[in-house]
């Protein structure tokens, strides 16, 4: 991984932040408060410079913090949360409404009672679009299917949807501050329950960036083994979102077969490493314990199979033309768009940027294979399901040349945890960039903050669906494939 | 091209998982179960300090020195099988699915290896009765109330070709107003708790609840964080509890089926 580069600790850090993001060539990750050791509050900017480099810019926070969502329209949510969690007033944001608190929230009750007790601001409204024949959809936060908790507001004339507000955050469980305080091994457990799906990807990025922090190189043989984590998760997701999306096309069979090449991958999974979700098995310093030579054979075996069972499955049904019919032009989310809102992950690269984290800041086994990015221009529905059929097959590949190659010898080291430092790490998780910052402090986290994919990406979904058919919402909802809980924490 | 999808799909080899195979399976789940003729004071001391959830602890009772385990707070990170010298190793059966709150804890005298768990909490072999209640239809809503989704993973697995719920007459449907069962995961949320309550109120009488999850059992690990309420049963009154982080779809069978066995032997 590239090194994290640090601006000098002062005020001025904000200034050139934003100097930075106004000149374009930079890309926010994230922004995020922290209290310093000697009590002060201050606001961390996260760059990605150019695709070459990360970069932290710090700033103590006196009085107001400017708003750089004018500039950066991907910032908006990072300020609002900033609002909420650490009760920082923002200069000049479009819409400082509350973001993780909702109406009705206890007073008194938050993750830092030490910031300022400032009462939150006014209820929740959502924007009234007015018009003739103009009427409001709610939906949510208890979904008809088996999915997370969320709401959404739809401003409809007939079936067209004119405007779509995302009120989220349900299942918002506190976990950048239940992080404080624990034991720096404590952490992966709850890194891996920040969002279930992508558990492994979680706590690879965690114990990445205890091993940023302490100075700790992983054994080859541990990398190669969570790269196979990292793709098989990733195999998961995106073939059980191609099923998906056929589930909500009416074409039931292969969201069916889906189903059960997925259930195939997990099962294979819980016989090689006792697992179905490959939790449990990452720790600072590489890996829990090895895995035996013949039962990754095995695995490696599955995958293939499974890869190229998928590939025909879909390509079947991308063939067809009453699924054409359904994916193509539905749900456009525009390059322009995609880049002003900061998106990562699978729904970039099908509104045609080229970003993977994989690629652009190489990590752990990442840095000695080569990875392909596959993008599309379209940014419909079609293209999000084509990103994932494509991004399948180099997932099998990958694991197929690591099973192949993985080195010998131990699968991880110890970590000198009890001392004070600070990390980061990014990873490619199935939705995307997911970057963890860890300041330790004796052993103890003293801050963890978690940018997650699906924060980054829930914004953007509105902007997919204006001139869309209300009846296309859970089609192009689905193509985003947005994890709440990794977005709400 | 539609009759190609159907053809690949009805040449290839049937995966469905016969009942007597899933009722009781938990492989995969990584909940640990305790060795008795390797049980003794020393090896259950450092399995108890190893847990990091406080699933598995020491308690004296009547100058007997004991070791409880709580299925309902244990996430399986298995610190306790690598401390444990042997004492303790994955489960691939036997994990208490679909029953009472107390029953998810079992106890064991650490001198003589004896399983003291109270008799109404020991598992039963409810195979038989359950056998006989398929066929009926059973209609369940899933509400997730703050979970990680790890549950829902599974859940949805649950539909899959391997496990067929269908089968036996279990459909999931999209109302409250349509179901017979609630099937709660999660820590209940601050953000939540309002929203499951009407759910609850929404679905008719008689109705039941089973709550699933280390967090929809106990909190889990995110017990004491200021945005969570609190366990299932702190919100909503709850029939039956199915443990594990996240329970694997043969757990999750085995625990609905258990409540309903319970609730007909009732009737």
């Amino acid at each position: 991984m590239s090194a994290l580069i640090r601006s000098s600790r002062s005020s001025s850090g904000i200034a050139e932040a934003l100097a930075l993001l106004k000149a374009g060539n930079s890309r926010l990750v994230s922004i995020f408060g922290s209290i310093d050791d000697d009590g002060a509050l201050s606001a961390q900017y996260l760059l990605d410079v150019d695709k070459r480099e990360y970069r932290l810019f710090t700033g103590h926070i006196y009085g107001a913090l400017p708003s750089v969502t004018g500039i950066v329209p991907g910032a908006a949510w990072y300020e609002r949360e900033l609002h909420d969690l650490f009760r920082v007033e923002i200069e000049g944001h479009p819409n400082l409404q509350p973001l993780v608190f909702h109406d009705g929230w206890p007073e008194g009750v938050h993750p830092r009672p030490g910031c300022s007790n400032a009462p939150l601001s006014h209820e929740y409204r959502f924007l009234k679009v007015e018009g003739e024949g103009v009427c409001e959809v709610p939906v949510g936060p208890v979904h008809a299917g088996i999915i997370e908790p969320g709401h959404f507001r739809f401003s409809v004339v007939g079936d067209t949807v004119l405007h779509l507000e995302l009120h989220h955050f349900y299942t918002h469980k506190g976990v950048e501050a239940l992080m404080e305080g624990r034991q720096v091994p404590d952490g992966v457990m709850l890194a891996e329950s920040v969002s279930g799906d992508n558990s492994f990807a979680h706590a690879v990025a965690y114990c990445q960036a205890v091993e940023n922090a302490f100075g700790i190189s992983v054994p080859p043989r541990g990398r190669a083994l969570r790269l196979i984590g990292l793709e098989l998760e990733r195999m998961l997701a995106h073939i059980g979102d191609f099923g998906a999306l056929c589930g909500d096309v009416a074409f039931s069979v292969p969201s069916a077969y889906t189903a059960r090449l997925k259930e195939g991958l997990l099962r294979a999974s819980a016989g090689v490493t006792g697992t179905r979700f490959w939790r449990g098995l990452c720790r600072p310093g590489g890996m829990y314990r090895d895995l035996p030579a013949e039962g990754l054979h095995s695995l490696a075996e599955c995958v293939a199979e499974t890869a190229r069972d998928f590939a025909e499955l879909a390509r079947k049904c991308l063939d067809t033309p009453s699924v054409q019919n359904r994916f193509e032009t539905t749900g456009i989310l525009k390059r322009e768009e995609a880049r002003a809102l900061c998106v990562v992950g699978p729904v970039a690269r099908a509104s045609g940027l080229k970003t993977d984290v994989r690629r652009d800041h190489p990590y752990g086994h990442y840095r000695t294979v080569t990875v392909d990015v596959p993008t599309h221009i379209t940014g419909d529905v079609m293209a999000r399901a084509r990103i994932r059929v494509e991004e399948t097959a180099i997932s099998a590949l990958l694991i197929a040349q690591a099973v192949r190659e993985t080195p010998s010898g131990a699968v991880s080291v110890p970590v000198p945890w009890q001392a004070s430092a600070e990390g980061f790490s990014a990873v490619e998780s199935p939705r995307g960039e997911l970057l963890y910052f860890l300041r330790v402090r004796e052993g103890r986290i003293r801050r963890c903050h978690i940018k997650s994919p699906s924060f980054q990406n829930w914004p953007a979904l509105p902007h997919a669906m204006p001139d869309n058919i209300i009846a296309d919402f859970p089609l192009i909802n689905k193509s985003f494939n947005l994890s709440y809980s990794g977005c709400d924490r | 091209m539609i009759f190609d999808v159907a053809a690949q799909s009805l040449t290839s080899k049937s995966v469905l998982l016969p009942l007597e195979q899933l009722l009781g399976d938990c492989i995969g789940s990584r909940m640990p179960e305790v060795v008795v003729s390797r049980l003794n004071s020393e090896v259950a001391s450092q399995a108890a300090a190893a847990c990091p959830v406080q699933a598995l602890r020491m308690e004296e009772q009547d100058g007997m020195r004991q070791l409880l385990l709580d299925y309902g707070k244990c996430t399986g990170c298995g610190h306790c099988i690598e401390a444990g010298g042997g004492a303790l190793r994955a489960a691939a059966s036997g994990v208490p699915c679909g029953v009472a709150r107390r029953a998810l804890v079992r106890c064991w005298n650490v001198e003589t290896g004896n399983d003291i768990t109270p008799e109404d909490a020991a598992l039963d072999a409810a195979g038989k009765r359950i056998l006989a209640l398929l066929g009926r239809a059973l209609n369940i809503r899933q509400v997730d109330a703050g979970s990680c989704n790890g549950c829902e993973a599974e859940i949805g697995a649950l539909s899959s070709p391997y496990y067929d719920l269908e089968r036996f007459g279990i459909h999931f449907v999209a109302s409250p107003k349509h179901a017979d069962m609630l099937l709660v995961t999660g820590p209940v949320t601050r953000n939540m708790e309002e929203a499951l309550r009407n759910t609850y109120e929404a679905t008719p009488s008689p109705r039941l609840v089973v709550a699933v999850g280390a967090c929809g059992c106990s909190s889990g690990i995110f017990q004491g964080s200021y945005a969570v309420s609190g366990a299932v049963d702190a919100i909503i009154p709850v029939d039956g509890y199915i443990p594990g982080c996240p329970p694997t779809p043969a757990m999750l069978l085995t625990g609905i089926l258990k409540v309903l066995a319970k609730q007909k032997s009732a009737l």
